[in-house]
């Protein structure tokens, strides 16, 4: 069956199409060039006065795993602000920050997103992750598998083991985790708030390993490359939200020595410590050496104004920040000898000096890191805000004048402290296409996605054309996934599930024997029943899509 | 006959390590003698039949039966809900389109624990961390009924990460388990007897220890665990609700919260709840992913409302606001109350003692023996995967539940 879009506005940048009108063919669920001679067009949808893009790519948003259903338990009366009731088509729910999975898949086929990253999982919580996802519909999903806290690992590198070893020891755990990327968390720093340390900077040793966040760095960035892996690492440096961190977000960058890595919400990571508060921006710090390493990507977190929940695997840093809680209750755990997790709900005020202050480096950070190829659209869903937040983000970006007055309404130190209203730039739709799509879908390494050009596959969103940017984001007029109809004027239309994206990858057999017994000695369980077997996974209805680690850009 | 690699299905610690002798269906344990895993395997099964008022009757004409039973009902509650992750979707999935309510066996226990976190949150750890991280346990009144090798496997295991040399055990509470009795010569552990009360106000004392200069402490024992605490590098406190005074057992929860908060000021510390009978932590957890609440959650309104005391199964069945109880219990024989003013339902194992004594008896398989499953550890975190090893052709309950959702949702 063909269906042809016509007559809308295409905004495509992997295939350099900058809002020409054309017309769009979908051939079951792929995007198809134009159809053969005597193929037949089924259906034409006229989209007059309609925008086209690819479906949007969230790569960072906490949306499953053991942390979010602990933020869920803390939280009943965040719940009970937000009720779904259920309906023929749709389950009920409730939430917003930590919103219950049937929604979350709801909510982001409204906004037109059709492809979402959990960016934390522990690897022995990543079966039940993988199943909880498998209740979140529509959406195609996948995981970055956390390392860089494991005793394991950390034992490795303490032994001086060579990188080959590393390297095998990093594929069999995405492997067996089925995870798409690994992410570095606090590197080391989880494991030495074990042993009570209560902070750790990348030169610092770890009192147990005696290692520093450095060498940890290193060989996982290096680890990725080797292997060919879809998605560069992807860093969630030291320090988060400590003063002063962006010189060690400078000092993580020069570490790697030129090599590929992607640091996560970047706003939590640009704090300097200048000013009579001793809390300053270091947006403009960080964005011009962002600038000049193009190997660098990153993704920014801002924050929204408002309650939300903090979840994060950083125990380190969310002990640490447990006394800002609002409410006034908090989760930390340590958990399995790899990681750890901590849950801090948290209001961001705009009265407030600091919040106001991380808002405002976040749209610096925005708008000062000049190539929008490397820096991705995120909230950290849901540490700065609710993903929902995003068309109002967009128009941030998009409209100087409904900036600067938001700009105004903040706390007045502040307003002193930051040069967001003397930045005047402006994204085009042609560059949120890139921060939301074609982006995030280069750097996963997924080429079948986040654009609109012969073989993609048909994840489209169509939106009216609207001055106002968040109206015009907050309700696409339609959304297509796999060639489907989902959404239609803010309405789902018909529910099913996305895929599951794994990466694919070798790893000499032998580690195993190594991993086996320590298994058995020390986690008190068998290796063999660590390992996710695709048979599982395929028990839940969970259809699995292979991403082959042969990438030949690094 | 031949012997195979086992997960045990039984408890919440879920053991891999055991093996088992599998002949003709009849399965024998080799390596371990835990008793609850011991008399699961024990259960003979003689006969499979479904029943209708007690009398045996075809699968599909008890699965019609309670089909006509939900959609007649004006309000039906899901208890006992012994299930695993497959079990809790297919149950939700009812649960949500006919607007019934839904509570477990143990949740007159675990919602304390339930309202402790959602009132002061906690620290908490896993399995693998308490055997290979803590140089100090403190134990609260708790046996190891419900998880009988938790100490053999993790409070004193062989070997461990940090090579603990020292570990330290203090048991605070009425009675010692028999496992500390029985290795006190081998291990190094101190016994502080206090019934719940006393319990409660030594807790508080700790904690007013800590937080404030107090010069003078008179009490010996208390004095000591002081000097310990200050001493640990990495501590642990365990703790079981069932088997702390009912009334008070509450706020002892939320003092052993605030507690570990307390420790973690000057060093580190964490804690584990014992309790997860009846794969408790399983339900919950699909619970809270699918609908953003834990157990005791109605969905008459045609949303989640979820409320502790509410929704408890015997306030329900005590208050009559229901009219239909399906009891799902696929582990054990656990009992279940029958009040027989209103229609009771049992989905259970096939030797349970009330099969006759329920309007509708549907008899199904055990996650782990008669069909793959995955169920969650008791720190939550751990998944473990369960094979089929045994071919009786009982159904699991998502198997009986979707044909009930099938046949209910066709009428439609």
């Amino acid at each position: 069956m063909i269906t042809k879009l016509q007559n809308a506005r295409i905004y495509d940048p992997i295939n350099r199409i900058n809002g020409k009108i054309r017309d769009l063919y979908i051939k079951n669920n792929k995007i198809i060039d134009k159809p053969g001679r005597g193929e037949k067009i089924s259906k034409v949808i006229n989209l007059k006065n309609k925008i086209i893009m690819a479906g949007g790519i969230d790569i960072h948003s906490h949306i499953a795993g053991g942390k979010v259903n602990l933020a869920r338990l803390l939280l009943p009366e965040e719940h009970r602000k937000y009720l779904y009731s259920s309906s023929d088509k749709l389950r009920s729910g409730s939430g917003l920050g930590t919103c219950s999975s049937f929604h979350i898949g709801y909510k982001y086929a409204k906004l037109g997103y059709t492809a979402v990253f959990e960016p934390a999982t522990l690897p022995s919580n990543a079966r039940s992750t993988i199943i909880e996802m498998s209740d979140i519909p529509f959406i195609d999903k996948g995981t970055y598998t956390v390392l860089s806290n494991d005793d394991f690992l950390l034992k490795l590198i303490q032994k001086k083991s060579n990188q080959k070893k590393i390297n095998d020891y990093v594929a069999w755990i995405l492997q067996s985790t089925k995870g798409l990327g690994i992410k570095i968390v606090n590197p080391g720093g989880i494991n030495a708030f074990k042993f009570n340390q209560r902070e750790l900077d990348l030169d610092e040793k770890n009192r147990k390993y005696d290692i520093t966040p450095r060498s940890i760095l290193k060989v996982l960035t290096k680890s990725l490359i080797d292997l060919k892996a879809p998605h560069p690492i992807h860093v969630h440096g030291c320090n988060l939200g400590v003063p002063g961190n962006v010189k060690t977000t400078v000092k993580q960058i020069n570490a790697v020595e030129g090599q590929p890595m992607h640091l996560t919400h970047i706003q939590y990571h640009s704090y300097d410590n200048k000013g009579d508060r001793n809390f300053s921006s270091g947006a403009n710090l960080l964005a011009e050496k962002i600038n000049k390493n193009k190997n660098i990507t990153c993704d920014v977190g801002q924050i929204m104004f408002g309650q939300t929940v903090t979840v994060s695997a950083d125990t380190m840093s969310q002990y640490r920040n447990h006394h800002f809680a609002h409410p006034k209750k908090w989760i930390c755990a340590d958990i399995e000898c790899e990681a750890g997790c901590g849950i801090v709900p948290f209001e961001y005020q705009d009265k407030n000096f600091v919040n106001s202050l991380q808002w405002a480096i976040g749209l610096e950070l925005f708008l000062l890191i000049k190539d929008p190829w490397r820096i991705y659209l995120t909230t950290d869903h849901p540490n700065g805000a609710a993903f929902t937040a995003y068309p109002k983000l967009i128009k941030l970006l998009m409209d100087s004048s409904f900036r600067n007055r938001e700009f105004e309404k903040i706390n007045k130190h502040a307003q002193k402290n930051s040069v967001l209203g003397s930045l005047k730039r402006e994204y085009s739709l042609y560059d949120i296409a890139i921060l939301t799509r074609a982006g995030p879908a280069k750097v996963l390494g997924l080429n079948n996605t986040g654009h609109l050009g012969c073989g993609a596959k048909a994840n489209i969103a169509v939106y009216n054309e609207n001055e106002d940017k968040e109206e015009m984001f907050e309700k696409p007029y339609m959304v297509f996934k796999d060639g489907e109809i989902i959404v239609k004027n803010g309405k789902i239309q018909k529910v099913f599930n996305g895929k599951f994206y794994i990466a694919e990858t070798e790893y000499d057999k032998n580690i195993e024997k190594e991993i086996s017994s320590y298994f058995e000695k020390y986690i008190g369980r068998k290796m063999e029943n660590f390992k996710i077997q695709n048979q599982e996974l395929w028990d839940y209805g969970i259809e699995t899509e292979n991403i082959k680690c042969n990438r030949n850009d690094y | 006959m031949k012997n195979i690699n086992f997960t045990c299905p039984f408890c919440s610690l879920l053991c891999d390590d055991i093996k088992l002798e599998v002949k003709n269906n009849n399965l024998k344990p080799l390596n371990f003698k835990c008793p609850i895993l011991v008399n699961s395997l024990k259960r003979k099964i003689n006969e499979q039949f479904s029943r209708i008022n007690g009398k045996k009757t075809g699968i599909s004409q008890a699965i019609e039966a309670l089909s006509v039973l939900i959609k007649k009902s004006k309000s039906t509650l899901f208890a006992g809900m012994g299930t695993d992750i497959k079990g809790t979707k297919a149950t939700l999935e009812i649960v949500d389109k006919y607007k019934c309510i839904i509570d477990h066996f143990s949740g007159d226990n675990y919602v304390k624990n339930i309202k402790s976190i959602q009132e002061l949150g906690g620290f908490f750890l896993t399995l693998s961390e308490l055997k290979n991280r803590a140089d100090t346990i403190i134990i609260f009144q708790s046996s190891s009924d419900t998880v009988p090798r938790l100490f053999e496997k993790y409070i004193f295991p062989k070997e461990t990460i940090n090579n603990l040399k020292k570990r330290k055990v203090v048991f605070i509470g009425s009675k010692v388990p028999q496992f500390l009795y029985k290795n006190k010569k081998l291990i190094n552990f101190e016994y502080i007897k206090l019934d719940s009360i006393n319990l409660l106000n030594f807790i508080s004392n700790i904690r007013n220890s800590i937080n404030s200069e107090i010069s003078e402490i008179k009490d010996k024992k208390l004095l000591n665990l002081l000097k310990l605490l200050k001493k640990t590098k990495y501590g642990s406190i365990l703790w079981s609700i069932s088997e702390l005074q009912n009334n008070i057992s509450d706020v002892i929860v939320n003092e052993i919260t605030l507690l570990i908060q307390d420790l973690n000021k000057f060093t580190r510390f964490s804690g584990l709840s014992l309790e997860g009978s009846d794969h408790i932590l399983t339900v919950n957890e699909v619970l809270l992913w699918q609908t953003g609440f834990p157990i005791r959650t109605s969905f008459a309104s045609g949303f989640p409302v979820h409320d502790i005391n509410q929704f408890s199964t015997k306030k329900l069945l005590d208050n009559k606001e229901i009219d239909l109880a399906i009891w799902i219990n696929s582990f054990n024989e656990k009992k279940i109350i029958i009040n027989k003013k209103i229609k009771n339902v049992l989905i259970g194992i096939p030797t349970h003692p009330q099969k006759k004594d329920a309007d509708i008896f549907i008899p199904v398989g055990t996650p782990g023996l008669d069909h793959k499953s995955h169920l969650l550890r008791i720190d939550k975190v751990v998944s473990v995967p369960l094979k089929k090893i045994r071919n009786i052709s009982l159904p699991s309950v998502d198997l009986v539940l979707n044909k009930v959702k099938e046949r209910i949702f066709n009428d439609n």
